[in-house]
């Protein structure tokens, strides 16, 4: 059992990865569960990533098999949640309410009438489950379920239940068969969330990533997109440990944060063996991931954006430090100072954790004259977003260039907002 | 001409805070009725922009503080007549006739929820009448008070009111409903613009109290176009070891170009003066020593700029739209005073440089408005003290004791090259926490 991937609060936030009621989080592009046991294992998948490749393999196989099979979800919404609650009424003896129909003849039971209601729909959802296994008869996991469902073909017929055969199928399913049962309603829930997941995969053209054994460290994809913007461009990221860090420039707007968000969404998606928006994509297993991109502006008054991002610096460096394999990203490091203050800060920390060749490091900053002071060492890709000029007007392509760009428009975004004729008026 | 002011400037100066933690607002919300905290919070949404307004609410406020005046009603007095003078429905109207046996009997049972609410509502306004006319013919609040108090005692002249202002001990049945056609139908409209005076007395008595208590002074407003504030010992009011700062600005003076290093106090002393002139626009006391100002038209603050905008803004140009939009209302010809906080922070130096120097000079034009630009491109410093001459340079300093930074939060003269930012990383041992994880790891 090897220990969950990590990933923190700010983390997750710089990412926007969990909340069910957050707009445009990551879980919500995966969201299209129909049952509230699918939507409680979906949401479990995304709170514990994996960090042992064989389990990540397996899962996404699973999804990519779904895929491939481009199946229905079969169960009937109302129905299911009436079996389900059935079957999870607890082996409570429903005798009582047997014997009570049967000794008040006339009278209208309100509890028989519930029990018969649940006991159909529970036979009604092992049958349409039966009928569901012909479309998976090469997937291991349906062995254990065929075997528990076609020992129920008998309940299937369509005579009118007497009394004593609800008392019969009554207890076979919420007493003999109770573990049976349970196993066969997390399978919905899997097959909910298998379903759900691979049609995201189909129709958004996600891929599945290949998990490898921790070392040696590798990272790669010939095309990484943001998964939740529709008009993302594609761009091939390589890591391994000869090569650690991306030190990454481009001017505002140029698309460096949403590059280092992509990346940092497609590799925890891809530890919890879910499809991820890069191709080809294969990545040794890490320990886990911490990001830096928006970090929390409205302090307490005396504390300086700085100190806030230097104390967040030294909480990720002890973590790289105790020896773990983590993915760490800094978007525009120690902004929160002035210009030779930043250069010295940047250049220190990149050099220093550049050395842990265990980790992988994605730094963005505007200060580019670090990036001529860090050529010296060869762990270092140099990465930039350009950004074209059509007559006075930006233009970005976000398509990554090798090297340390230049670019800067700042001045020409005030003169397009026309502030100091404004001013000089 | 209103005041104006938006909610990035009122969540920077934490004027009204949120969910009623720590505040400006909080400072004052003393009042005893609630007529009188919607008044408060209307003050702080509308502070004003004529100096003699200023001047005059100032001084009403000042006086109570110095006489030490006490509001002469009780809450319960206030909270029996809300409920009271709000029900204009005719059919709550006392019966004056001689109750019969029936509902007498039914009174001594209990007395319906109607009459009783007639009963406190008159009750209360007779004490109410009564404690205003002892209150005015008491010359209570002095000259500052004066226009206040003729007009109260214009109002209880009424020659309706007589009876009530002479009343003694307990009223009968009769004499109420009397009484409640006079207050509710009658004389509603009277009534309401007395209750509205008692309110503002609140409003003035409860400030006045507060400046005692914390030691604030009243700011002397100056009539606006001489574009100049005069703060000596100005400080944070919600901070409880405050340094206190003196500033002068003249037109000759207006751009102020404020450097430090990281928590050296730039931002606490940026909301201090912002704070101070915002109450001082008010007519409300300040957390200074002294201070006297010329009238703006607003005030605009850039202080924590939200930095989680969507995906394809950048910081950078979240800025640049905040500098358009205060270089629009400057276009308009209104009086502003502006503060930025590290300005042009969100982009690359070469870009902060020149756009900081651009738009210092375009400020440094508008020689009747204020402005306030905190930066850590001291760079920029040194080029526009040639190009302007009414651009004034301070900075918070820092002092070294040994390897800890110590700061005086003290403004002086000049343009600071203090950077510690490197020395606050080795303090935290980050460097050499990543050495020590590198050996242990072979």
């Amino acid at each position: 059992m090897s220990m969950s991937f990590i990933a923190d609060k700010q983390t997750l936030e710089d990412l926007n990865l969990l909340g069910r009621f957050k707009p445009n989080s990551i879980y919500n592009l995966f969201s299209r569960i129909k049952t509230t046991g699918g939507e409680q294992l979906l949401e479990r998948m995304f709170q514990q990533p994996l960090t042992n490749p064989e389990a990540i393999n397996h899962r996404s196989a699973t999804f990519r098999y779904f895929q491939q099979k481009q199946l229905t979800f079969p169960f009937n919404g109302v129905n299911f949640r009436l079996a389900e609650n059935y079957l999870n009424m607890g082996g409570a003896n429903s005798l009582p309410a047997i014997l009570k129909k049967k000794l008040n003849a006339f009278l209208n039971d309100d509890e028989y009438e519930k029990l018969l209601a649940g006991l159909k729909a529970a036979i009604e959802m092992l049958r349409t489950f039966r009928n569901f296994l012909q479309h998976l008869t090469d997937f291991n996991d349906a062995a254990a379920w065929r075997k528990t469902l076609s020992a129920l073909t008998r309940l299937d017929s369509n005579k009118e239940l007497t009394l004593l055969t609800v008392a019969r199928y009554d207890r076979l399913l919420r007493h003999t068969l109770r573990s049976e049962m349970e196993q066969l309603l997390d399978a919905v829930h899997q097959l909910d969330v298998y379903i759900a997941v691979s049609d995201v995969a189909r129709q958004r053209g996600f891929h599945y990533a290949h998990a490898l054994p921790a070392s040696p460290s590798v990272f790669h994809t010939t095309a990484l997109k943001h998964p939740a913007l529709d008009a993302g461009v594609a761009n091939p990221v390589s890591l391994h440990s000869d090569s650690n860090v991306i030190f990454l420039t481009g001017a505002n707007m140029a698309g460096k944060s949403t590059l280092m968000k992509s990346f940092g969404i497609a590799l925890y998606l891809a530890h919890m063996g879910f499809p991820v928006a890069a191709a080809d994509m294969e990545f040794s297993v890490r320990d886990g991931l911490y990001s830096s991109i928006n970090v929390p502006d409205n302090l307490n008054m005396g504390y300086s954006h700085f100190y806030a991002e230097v104390l967040r610096v030294k909480q990720v460096a002890a973590e790289v430090s105790s020896g773990k394999n983590l993915v760490v990203i800094f978007d525009e490091l120690f902004k929160g100072t002035n210009v030779k203050d930043a250069y010295d800060a940047t250049l220190a920390v990149t050099a220093a954790f550049a050395r842990y060749r265990n980790c992988f490091f994605i730094i963005s900053t505007h200060i580019i004259e670090v990036g001529n002071a860090l050529r010296q060492y060869e762990n270092l890709q140099f990465a930039y977003l350009p950004t074209l000029m059509e007559g006075t007007k930006p233009k970005y392509t976000y398509q990554l260039r090798e090297g340390i760009t230049s670019d800067r428009h700042g001045m020409m975004i005030i003169e397009n907002e026309k502030i100091l004729e404004l001013l000089n008026e | 001409m209103l005041f104006t002011t938006d909610k990035q400037t009122l969540e920077d100066l934490n004027i009204f805070g949120r969910y009623g933690a720590d505040s400006v607002y909080n400072i004052f919300n003393r009042t005893v009725t609630r007529g009188g905290a919607a008044l408060l919070e209307e003050m702080f949404r509308y502070p004003l922009s004529d100096h003699e307004a200023i001047n005059r609410r100032s001084s009403i406020i000042q006086h109570f503080a110095a006489a030490g005046t006490a509001y002469p009603f009780s809450a319960t007095l206030f909270d029996a007549i809300a409920a009271y003078i709000d029900n204009t429905d005719e059919r709550t109207r006392l019966t004056t006739e001689e109750q019969s046996i029936s509902k007498k009997l039914a009174g001594m049972i209990a007395v319906d929820g109607n009459t009783q609410m007639v009963y406190k509502g008159v009750h209360s306004l007779i004490e109410i009448l009564q404690g205003a006319q002892s209150f005015v013919s008491t010359e209570a609040g002095g000259m500052a008070y004066e226009t206040d108090r003729k007009a109260i005692a214009t109002l209880l002249s009424e020659p309706a009111f007589e009876p009530v202002l002479a009343h003694q001990g307990k009223p009968a049945h009769s004499t109420i409903a009397a009484y409640d056609v006079i207050f509710r139908f009658r004389y509603r409209g009277l009534i309401l613009q007395l209750l509205h005076h008692l309110y503002y007395l609140d409003v003035y008595i409860s400030v006045a109290k507060v400046a005692a208590e914390r030691g604030f002074i009243f700011p002397q407003a100056l009539p606006r176009h001489t574009c100049s504030v005069n703060a000596e010992g100005i400080y944070h009011p919600l901070l409880k070891k405050a340094v206190p700062n003196t500033i002068r600005i003249t037109d000759e003076s207006n751009v102020i170009f404020l450097t430090g290093a990281n928590m050296a106090g730039k931002s606490t002393f940026m909301k201090s003066l912002s704070i101070a002139l915002f109450l001082a626009h008010m007519g409300f006391p300040v957390a200074a020593a002294r201070m006297e100002f010329s009238v703006l038209d607003g005030i605009y603050t850039t202080i924590n700029l939200p930095d989680n905008l969507g995906m394809d803004a950048s910081h950078y140009y979240a800025e640049v739209l905040r500098v358009k939009k205060m270089a629009q209302e400057l276009s308009q010809g209104k009086q502003l005073f502006i503060v930025f906080d590290e300005l042009f922070r969100g982009t690359n130096v070469k870009d902060a440089y020149e756009a900081t120097i651009a738009i210092c000079k375009g400020f440094a034009r508008k020689r009747n408005s204020i402005f306030v630009i905190s930066t850590h491109i001291i760079e920029a410093g040194d080029v526009l003290k040639a190009a302007a001459a009414n651009i004034q340079f301070v900075y918070l300093p820092t002092r070294m004791d040994a390897h800890k930074p110590v700061y005086t939060y003290t403004l002086e003269n000049g343009i600071t090259d203090d950077r510690h930012g490197m020395i606050i990383i080795n303090n935290e041992g980050i460097i050499d926490m990543l050495k020590a994880g590198l050996i242990k790891m072979k």
